[in-house]
């Protein structure tokens, strides 16, 4: 019989598809409750999770038996829900969604931060809660526990759909969520409901930790990335649903399970080693939120709050020539002046402006918030590195050719872009990042191996500059100040150029689809073709920042463009300024590894995560104080008397 | 003298520190019906919303039954009694007719028989969503809804909005004997100025966020050149009129 084994997968996936379905549920719950695309909802499940292993396990030198962790567990959950309402969701109210959800990414980087400063990257296996008993069915073992999870999440979801349905707390909840200000005329307080939606999720969320202890050990990536899936299951629900929700999230799990079966057959495309071909199932979670995103996005409901803003504004560059003259000579003196992990460092950061420029341009410009900028440098990369193994061509032939691949993955993934708008298009880009990592850099063909990818230094008849490049700093060690010179070369190149677009008839083009897509088509601007030019642009200067930082490795694996870095960077260009070149700048310059990271771990011994914790905080204080970002306002803020005299 | 339900006083109102009201006085009393008229801009809306506390007022004090509410959010004010049907109806669109009368603060109980007393029509609609309710049958139901709060104090807002005459004229009686049976307050703002002063006791008319008429609907009833006057420009210069 064929179909007993895939059957029999279909059910071991009830376990995971448990989880993303419940992990799904609080996406649906955070929405309605307070219009809040929760890209958290996985890393609250995580935080419970951990504290469950640690009171059980008696991390904290105390070991609680099962009951009392559990207890525990739960008021912990109700906790950080109150830390999640105070910290994200009501400073944001009222903001635009985009924001919302930059608010929940900023609660991402800085959980997750926690969690690896305090428990370490490594997973930690958890004692079960749920019986760890097997059945055997059409000969197959399946785990016991699988079928728990699917029923407890199964009643979850029946307690929110009854609760929605008919209780006044539902009721108030849905009439908030269509509008904040009628909802006060008949005496309800917005301000208490969405409190109640973010308990009751954070509730949800706890419950999800503990059960995906049952099947998966407890680590700091796995629960949070499951926000993919969930999403996409959500997406089917257009976000509203929690019955469409649990049903799309359990197919998903199911299917991947059944995925597992298929990639262990002989038929199975495998990777050119003898391994199955991995990622398949990243791909398949691509492709269903997509035809998701088709069918379903459209009918996810507005929400009528009481103030809507946008993004922040882009203002005009002034004198960049003269900025590049003051800071470029500086910059090249320190590069060669500064002792090895601070020379390390500014190159990181010069990289890392570079990258940010791409999402200045898509984003700041475009109005396009996309995460998969970061994969899309990985292309590049890999490209690069591909071209020297398989073919021995080298620089600068490969990282043209990396660029220019870049360039057109990135085209393709703008054209979902022409119907998919704001907060959905985040969603997809997410995915369409996992789905490249795992898809392609992961796969040993056209992506890395587990010890890494080569990638030679850069040289030009026969000159190298690469990082090893013999001519050496002040003091005398790598990296060559050559490789930092021409990353400052290329950064400051891009970065004239990106305020030359700003004010070029392309870019006053761009802000107009920004701003308002019908204006503009009104207005005589092709949005079309306006929206794939600036993904073409980002993606290009996207390529050109990961063909610089393969470079800089030396020797690139998936990690080197991991999706949750992508989404750190998000969280800097946020804080920095989205909109403006010195926003990219500095983003660079405070970035993870960059020169203000080594810096404080030089002088004050502190890890690049601790100034990651940091960065959830500055998101969603700079979203609410200075929504143009730091050095946006530093930068134009000081000069406007000066304009104003001279104009 | 009766008891005042509303008294406001040197009201300043308005968006993003552009006040649309000025120094506006006004006062509604017990069982009284007012009506709030003016040409487009004069700051009737911006008015109401101040009353109900959705609009900051930039000066000037709001006192319900004797209190000043200036430091009361919406919602609490809400809760004591001041109901307004904003202009757009304030109903929610994806709930039933049935799950509005469930709508509700804690503590908070209505009788949704009584809502249907008010207005038959809303009975056999009890499971539609109000969405798919017709114009008319939308506004029956937010005042309905805002009837059976039993309100000290009810602010209406162009019930006629997108609506045939014929349908206020059967909405506002409702209203007139709801204030007299209940000693309600009620401020309303129309555009259809012939049907507001029927029910009407007094009528106020504002320009450019003030006052520029106060008389009992009875005198304009008789009189309404009066009214035509005020909405003019009260300096009309006879012969003005034809040049035009």
């Amino acid at each position: 019989m064929v179909l007993s084994p895939i059957v029999a997968f279909a059910l071991i996936g009830l376990g995971s598809g448990g989880l993303i379905a419940g992990i799904g549920l609080g996406v649906v719950l955070s929405y309605r409750g307070g219009g809040v695309i929760n890209l958290s909802a996985g890393v609250l499940a995580m935080l419970s999770g951990f504290c469950y292993w640690a009171l059980d396990t008696g991390y904290f030198g105390i070991t609680f038996p099962t009951g009392w962790a559990i207890t525990l567990t739960i008021v912990f959950a109700l906790v950080v829900g109150v830390v999640f309402e105070f910290g994200v969701v009501r400073p944001l109210r009222g903001q635009p969604p985009l924001a919302k959800l930059t608010a929940t990414l900023g609660f991402f980087v800085s959980a997750q931060a926690a969690v690896v400063l305090g428990f370490g990257e490594e997973a930690r296996p958890q004692p079960p809660i749920l019986p760890s008993g097997i059945v055997s069915i059409l000969g197959y073992t399946v785990p016991v526990s699988s079928f728990w999870i699917a029923g407890i999440v199964l009643a979850v979801t029946l307690l929110f759909v009854g609760a929605f349905r008919w209780s006044r707390f539902g009721l108030g909840t849905r009439a908030a969520a269509e509008n904040e200000a009628y909802a006060t005329l008949y005496g309800l307080s917005p301000n208490g409901l969405s409190l109640a939606n973010t308990l009751l999720m954070s509730l949800a969320m706890g419950l999800v930790g503990l059960l995906g202890a049952s099947i998966a050990e407890v680590d700091s990536s796995t629960l949070p990335l499951m926000i993919v899936p969930a999403l996409a299951a959500a997406t089917f629900g257009s976000l509203n649903s929690f019955t469409v929700t649990y049903i799309a999230g359990m197919l998903i799990g199911m299917a991947e399970s059944v995925l597992i079966f298929f990639s262990s057959q002989s038929w199975f495309p495998t990777n050119g080693i003898g391994n199955p071909l991995p990622g398949v199932q990243e791909l398949m979670i691509f492709v269903v939120l997509v035809v998701a995103m088709f069918f379903r996005a459209g009918k996810i409901p507005g929400r009528g709050d009481i103030v809507e803003r946008r993004l922040p504004p882009a203002p005009r560059p002034r004198a960049p020539l003269k900025a590049a003259m003051k800071w470029v000579p500086l910059c090249a003196f320190l590069m060669w002046a500064l002792p090895f992990g601070f020379r390390e460092g500014l190159i990181t950061s010069l990289i890392a402006a570079v990258s940010l420029l791409s999402l200045v341009v898509i984003t700041g410009f475009v109005g396009q918030l996309s995460i998969v900028q970061l994969a899309l440098a990985g292309v590049a990369g890999f490209t690069v590195s591909h071209f020297f193994i398989n073919f021995g061509i080298g620089f600068p032939w490969a990282a043209i050719i990396g660029v220019l691949l870049a360039t057109v993955v990135g085209l393709i993934s703008g054209f979902p872009a022409l119907r998919v708008r704001g907060v959905s298009l985040v969603v997809l880009t997410l995915a369409a990042a996992v789905a490249i990592e795992n898809f392609g850099f992961t796969n040993s063909t056209w992506g890395a191996s587990v010890t890494g990818s080569l990638v030679p230094a850069p040289s030009l008849f026969g000159f190298n500059f690469g990082p090893n490049a013999s001519f050496h700093g002040i003091d005398g060690a790598e990296p060559s100040p050559l490789f930092g010179w021409f990353c400052l070369v290329v950064l400051t190149v891009i970065a004239l150029w990106v305020c030359n677009l700003r004010r070029s008839r392309l870019g006053q083009e761009m802000l107009a689809v920004r701003a308002n897509e019908r204006a503009a088509a009104a207005s005589g601007v092709n949005v079309r073709n306006v929206k794939l030019i600036g993904f073409a642009i980002a993606a290009a200067i996207a390529g050109v920042s990961g063909v610089l930082l393969a470079y800089s490795y030396g020797s690139i694996t998936a990690d080197s463009y991991d999706t949750l870095v992508a989404i750190s960077l998000i969280a800097f260009i946020y804080i920095c300024g989205i909109t403006t070149v010195p926003g990219a700048i500095q983003g660079g310059l405070i970035y993870t590894g960059g020169l203000l990271a080594y810096a404080i771990l030089d002088w004050f011994g502190l890890q690049g995560n601790w100034l990651n914790l940091l960065v959830g905080f500055l998101v969603i204080a700079s979203l609410v104080l200075r929504p143009e970002g730091g050095a946006t306002y530093l930068f134009y803020r000081s000069k406007r008397p000066a304009s104003e005299v001279t104009s | 003298m009766s008891e005042t339900v509303l008294s406001v006083d040197e009201l300043s109102a308005g968006y993003d520190q552009a006040d649309v009201v000025r120094r506006l006085d006004l006062r509604v009393d017990v069982g009284e019906v007012v009506a709030l008229f003016g040409p487009n801009g004069a700051g009737k809306t911006t008015t109401l919303r101040a009353i109900s506390g959705i609009v900051k007022p930039s000066h000037g004090t709001i006192r319900y039954l004797g209190k000043d509410l200036s430091r009361l959010s919406p919602t609490v004010r809400a809760r004591a009694g001041i109901a307004h049907v904003p202009e757009g109806r304030g109903i929610f669109f994806g709930l039933t007719v049935a799950e509005h009368m469930r709508l509700g603060y804690r503590g908070e109980t209505v009788d949704p028989e009584q809502a249907y007393s008010y207005f038959p029509a809303l009975a056999p609609l009890r499971d539609r969503r109000a969405g798919f309710l017709s114009g008319g049958e939308q506004q029956m139901l937010a005042v309905a809804r805002n009837l059976v709060r039993r309100p000290r104090l009810l602010l209406l807002d162009e019930l006629s909005l997108g609506l045939a005459p014929v349908l206020v004229e059967q909405l506002l009686p409702v209203v007139r004997q709801y204030a007299l049976d209940n000693g309600c307050g009620v401020l309303l703002v129309e555009q259809h100025v012939q049907l507001a002063i029927e029910v009407a006791d007094r009528c106020y008319v504002l320009s450019h966020g003030d006052v520029v008429l106060h008389e009992t609907s009875e005198r304009l009833r008789s009189d309404p050149d009066i009214l035509v006057a005020s909405y003019l420009g009260q300096r009309r210069r006879s012969g003005e009129e034809a040049a035009l």
